[in-house]
């Protein structure tokens, strides 16, 4: 286990380039959203993404609509920064359904109990850059 | 590479431990995203999002859905909203799963970004929806289309052209409204009537129009949808939407598309 763990890392410093794009968060992202295709989400082909500081935080407005089940997915390629994605609604309450954080990685599952505006708060916790690129897309069913 | 990079992303982060994420607050205060109000940060959902919903609560007959237009080519703005009513019109074929038409669909999609200039932005997604939709892969045709949407967005910004991006959402937007509405005349229920409960983004599309260019608000169509787009604010805004308020969108957005189409707008 040690020894698969070096190896990944020894892959990982040959793989990933010196600087981080928001390309690469997009994919990050796209990668992330993957297997709920499986499970019969439609991904959207949009993304929103840019650069963050550390504890530094983005609010989308976005219209979400009951009867469908979204998750929403952030990433970002700078593998030792911590990322989150949760959703609020319009008065400012926390609505996440569901929620998992794997350190670049974040997603957030919501039912909306009634169709209307949302507001989707991404935050980069921790971060070994000034400055970090990230991505958020999200799928329905 | 490329597509290895992520996935190892992926197994490097599930060996993370996922102990560590903060407790996000309970409530928070959301005038500190002052700019979340602004135009750049708004997300307008595509048409397949409300269709979805349909699909759930009644069984429309998509096929009574779908129209047979007339290309008709005229100033850029006009163009940009024919284009959003086409994409739209892209997802309800889907949902008829009509290959004919869903083709068709592609290629008029190519002949408009031609003629707004983008037209090597869609080529690939348009070749792409025609050779998905003759394969029945409707997930994907789905994709397509609202790839074909970012494309040409995109493509448009990229040439300072952000007001049109702007009029190819609010053209899909409309046409989406008015098939939604139209269902619903058919077959009204409360729930239906719900997903017309979008008064954040109508506000949105009005303070596009507000912040374009004089050369675009003020003509005839533009100025036509700004006005018509106040009207349908208060019939959107009810806690419960009535049939008698569905049936006025239904009417407003039908004007609307109507008037897109003829090139003279």
């Amino acid at each position: 286990m040690k020894r698969t763990a070096q190896l990944l890392i020894l892959c990982l410093a040959l793989v990933l380039p010196a600087s981080a794009t928001v390309d690469d968060a997009i994919s990050a992202a796209m990668e992330a959203a993957d297997p709920y295709v499986r499970q019969g989400y439609s991904v959207r082909e949009d993304q929103w993404g840019g650069d963050l500081g550390e504890g530094e935080k983005k609010a989308f407005q976005h219209t979400l609509f009951k009867g469908n089940e979204y998750w929403f997915f952030m990433a970002t390629d700078t593998l030792k920064a911590r990322v989150s994605v949760h959703i609020y609604n319009a008065e400012g309450k926390l609505v996440d359904d569901e929620t998992w954080q794997k350190g670049c990685y974040a997603a957030t599952r919501f039912r909306p109990p009634g169709t209307g505006s949302y507001f989707l708060v991404v935050q980069v916790e921790k971060s070994p850059e000034d400055r970090t690129h990230w991505a958020l897309v999200y799928a329905y069913k | 590479m490329q597509n290895l990079r992520p996935a190892l992303f992926l197994v490097f982060a599930s060996l993370a431990t996922p102990l560590l994420a903060e407790k996000p607050p309970a409530q928070i205060d959301l005038s500190q995203f002052q700019q979340a109000t602004q135009i750049d940060n708004v997300i307008v959902p595509v048409p397949a999002e409300i269709f979805v919903v349909l699909d759930k609560i009644g069984t429309p007959n998509w096929k009574n859905e779908m129209r047979d237009i007339d290309l008709k080519i005229g100033e850029r703005h006009q163009i940009a909203l024919l284009l959003g009513t086409v994409i739209a019109d892209g997802f309800v074929a889907v949902e008829a799963t009509d290959r004919e038409k869903v083709k068709n669909i592609g290629r008029d999609v190519l002949k408009l970004a031609g003629a707004i200039g983008v037209r090597d932005s869609v080529l690939g997604r348009s070749n792409s929806i025609i050779e998905k939709a003759d394969k029945g892969d409707w997930q994907n045709v789905k994709r397509e289309l609202d790839g074909a949407l970012q494309d040409v967005r995109n493509a448009m910004s990229e040439l300072n052209d952000d007001q049109l991006a702007h009029l190819v959402s609010l053209g899909g937007w409309l046409r989406g409204t008015e098939v939604l509405t139209s269902v619903l005349n058919k077959n009204y229920s409360k729930d239906g009537a719900d997903l017309l409960h979008q008064p954040q983004l109508l506000e949105y599309f009005s303070s596009q129009i507000k912040a374009m260019p004089p050369e675009v608000r003020k003509t005839s169509l533009v100025d036509q949808i700004r006005r018509r787009l106040t009207e349908i604010n208060p019939l959107i805004n009810d806690a419960e939407i009535s049939k008698q308020s569905v049936d006025k969108v239904h009417t407003i957005t039908s004007d609307l598309v109507n008037s897109i189409l003829r090139k003279d707008s």
